[in-house]
């Protein structure tokens, strides 16, 4: 199981890693949103920004979030490529081994998950060049990318199983594009949640994003990390890896 | 008798369709065994039951003693597969590719082996190119390697020539043969080419309408068929009496005289018949075109043309999918 993971796993890294463009654009669009949507509110009243946000830079406010979010959408491009497997018949190929279908499953997760790492060093320099100091260590900075990490599994994993149960290519995106904008405005990554109506307050003490943001923010700025909100990011990975194991037993299947 | 594969009347529905309908045959071991065919015949049906793509709705296949069903992944291990779309990661290396089927299949110290089998295949020199910038002959070759990676007892090829020019057919059929010779593997193949059947099979089995309507060697089966043919064209100054009293058709200026005794009695035929007036002379042997329309009463090409019957063949299957 471990060595059949590892090399389709292999598989997604060196296919992602050689495909330059894919690489740049990847971390391209979150750095469009942290230049244009983290400079929209600069002429926001100092003492407005900091008692909203807790800082006088929206950009540092926003850095963990976009990368959280980020996270979400290359999980959700990344789990496309099953569907390219279904209809080149790749996963036929893999389906004759004697790898378990759950490698299969468990090779793209991870594939899709680092993926989301690439734009963590381009976003922390960025975010340096347009003024954000960071307050950290080493072990908060690994505390924050195993959460980002594990926010990324998790959501891999629901967009996994979507592209298992599709045949074409339209559905699954549509349908991922529903959880993710919803995902994402529910979400402390661009705003707290003081602003919010009281049902997406409730909405967003269940959203994994709201969690790998609030981590970082802890994190990188000088305060504590709440390890609760660590564990439930454990949770939340372990219960949709759980499901997709469940499901690629099942929907894995030669077309 | 020490059997590869054995199927025991097997079915396979989707939903009220019936792709295979209780078929039974048997693969000797070191045997290349071809499933003929039209397209929609069950070929491919057949052949995802055997490489446990789809369990079986009925009936029994076990391969290398290994029931498809109960022990799938047994089975994988002791097969090889090629699809009849040549199917590896474009991206990768050939090398990556080798490697991740090593992986895939458990392999260890398979490199040798590998880099062994890219000389003897003559594509040494592709070994670190990526595949998408190959010719389909190499893939293929890449393919038919990959398969047999895991030394297994038999290798499963679905269509393997298809949409292939002639040459590279031909090349491929040798290597096929080659292979078998070399590694002693057996050979389950499917195909719609009557000569690939005629030209690379031990033993064929005919496949019409998700039905088996002949096992047997291609000589065989064609010695069912009927005898040889001789057609003679002749001008109008050729007399019955030439024919020295050998039995005939005669139909305006063609006579057929039908080769009752073998291929053998064609030169004593033809020493007794008086040639003077023969413009011209044919031999047709029969072919399993012959024998595919004898047994099933049309032809290959008669069951697969039909454009709308076809339309209304896949409209079953995707409705019976989904």
């Amino acid at each position: 199981m471990l060595r059949e993971t590892y090399a389709l796993f292999a598989r997604e890294v060196k296919k992602t890693y050689r495909n330059h463009a894919v690489v740049v654009m990847m971390v391209i669009q979150p750095l469009m949103w942290l230049i244009f949507f983290g400079s929209s509110l600069t002429h926001l009243p100092a003492d407005l920004l900091s008692s909203l946000f807790h800082t006088s830079n929206y950009i540092s406010y926003l850095l963990p979030g976009e990368l959280a979010t980020g996270m979400v959408f290359i999980g959700m491009f990344s789990s496309m490529s099953m569907i390219q497997d279904k209809r080149f018949g790749f996963l036929k190929r893999i389906l004759v081994t004697k790898a378990p279908k759950e490698s299969i499953f468990l090779g793209k997760v991870l594939g899709a998950a680092s993926r989301g790492l690439i734009q963590i060093p381009v976003m922390v320099v960025t975010a340096m060049l347009f003024g954000v100091i960071f307050h950290t260590n080493a072990f908060y900075i690994f505390i924050w990318i195993l959460s980002l990490f594990l926010m990324g599994i998790g959501l891999a994993s629901i967009y996994s199983v979507i592209t298992m149960k599709s045949k074409d290519w339209q559905t699954p995106g549509v349908v991922s594009n529903l959880i993710n904008l919803p995902l994402m405005f529910s979400s402390t990554a661009l705003f707290p949640a003081t602003l919010f109506p009281k049902w997406m307050q409730i909405l967003s003490s269940f959203n994994p994003i709201s969690y790998a943001a609030a981590i970082g923010r802890e994190a990188l700025y000088g305060g504590q990390v709440n390890f609760l909100y660590f564990g439930y990011l454990v949770f939340f990975s372990a219960l949709f890896l759980g499901i997709g194991f469940l499901a690629s037993r099942r929907w894995l299947v030669a077309e | 008798m020490e059997y590869t594969v054995e199927v025991k009347n097997l079915t396979l529905r989707y939903g009220s369709f019936i792709a295979v309908d209780n078929i039974s045959f048997n693969v000797k071991k070191g045997e290349i065994f071809g499933l003929l065919g039209p397209n929609g015949a069950g070929k491919t049906s057949t052949i995802k039951v055997l490489t446990t793509l789809v369990p079986p709705t009925k009936g029994r296949v076990l391969i290398s003693n290994y029931d498809v069903e109960k022990e799938p992944r047994q089975v994988r291990r002791v097969m090889g597969w090629v699809a009849s779309e040549v199917i590896l990661d474009d991206d990768l290396q050939v090398i990556e590719n080798l490697k991740l089927q090593a992986s895939l299949q458990g392999l260890y110290g398979w490199e040798e082996n590998a880099e062994n089998m890219l000389e003897y295949f003559k594509i040494k020199e592709t070994r670190n190119k990526k595949v998408g910038g190959l010719s389909t002959g190499m893939r293929k070759k890449l393919e038919i390697i990959m398969a047999l990676l895991s030394e297994p007892s038999v290798i499963f090829m679905d269509e393997p020539t298809i949409g292939l020019d002639v040459g590279t057919r031909k090349m491929l059929w040798e290597l096929i043969r080659d292979i078998r010779k070399k590694h002693g593997v057996t050979i389950f193949l499917t195909t719609h080419y009557m000569e690939e059947a005629d030209d690379l099979c031990d033993r064929i089995a005919i496949i019409s309408k998700g039905k088996i309507v002949a096992i047997d060697t291609p000589e065989k089966l064609k010695a069912k068929a009927g005898s040889s043919i001789i057609t003679l064209e002749v001008n109008q100054d050729f007399k019955a009496s030439d024919l020295k009293g050998i039995k005939a058709n005669r139909k305006g200026n063609e006579i057929n005289i039908s080769l009752k005794g073998g291929d053998a009695s064609f030169t004593k035929i033809l020493k007794r018949i008086n040639l003077k007036n023969v413009d011209s002379l044919r031999l047709t042997k029969p072919s399993l075109d012959t024998v595919f329309l004898n047994l099933t009463g049309s032809t290959m090409e008669e069951q697969e043309s039909s454009k709308i019957q076809n339309m209304n063949f896949y409209a079953t299957i995707r409705r019976a999918r989904s």
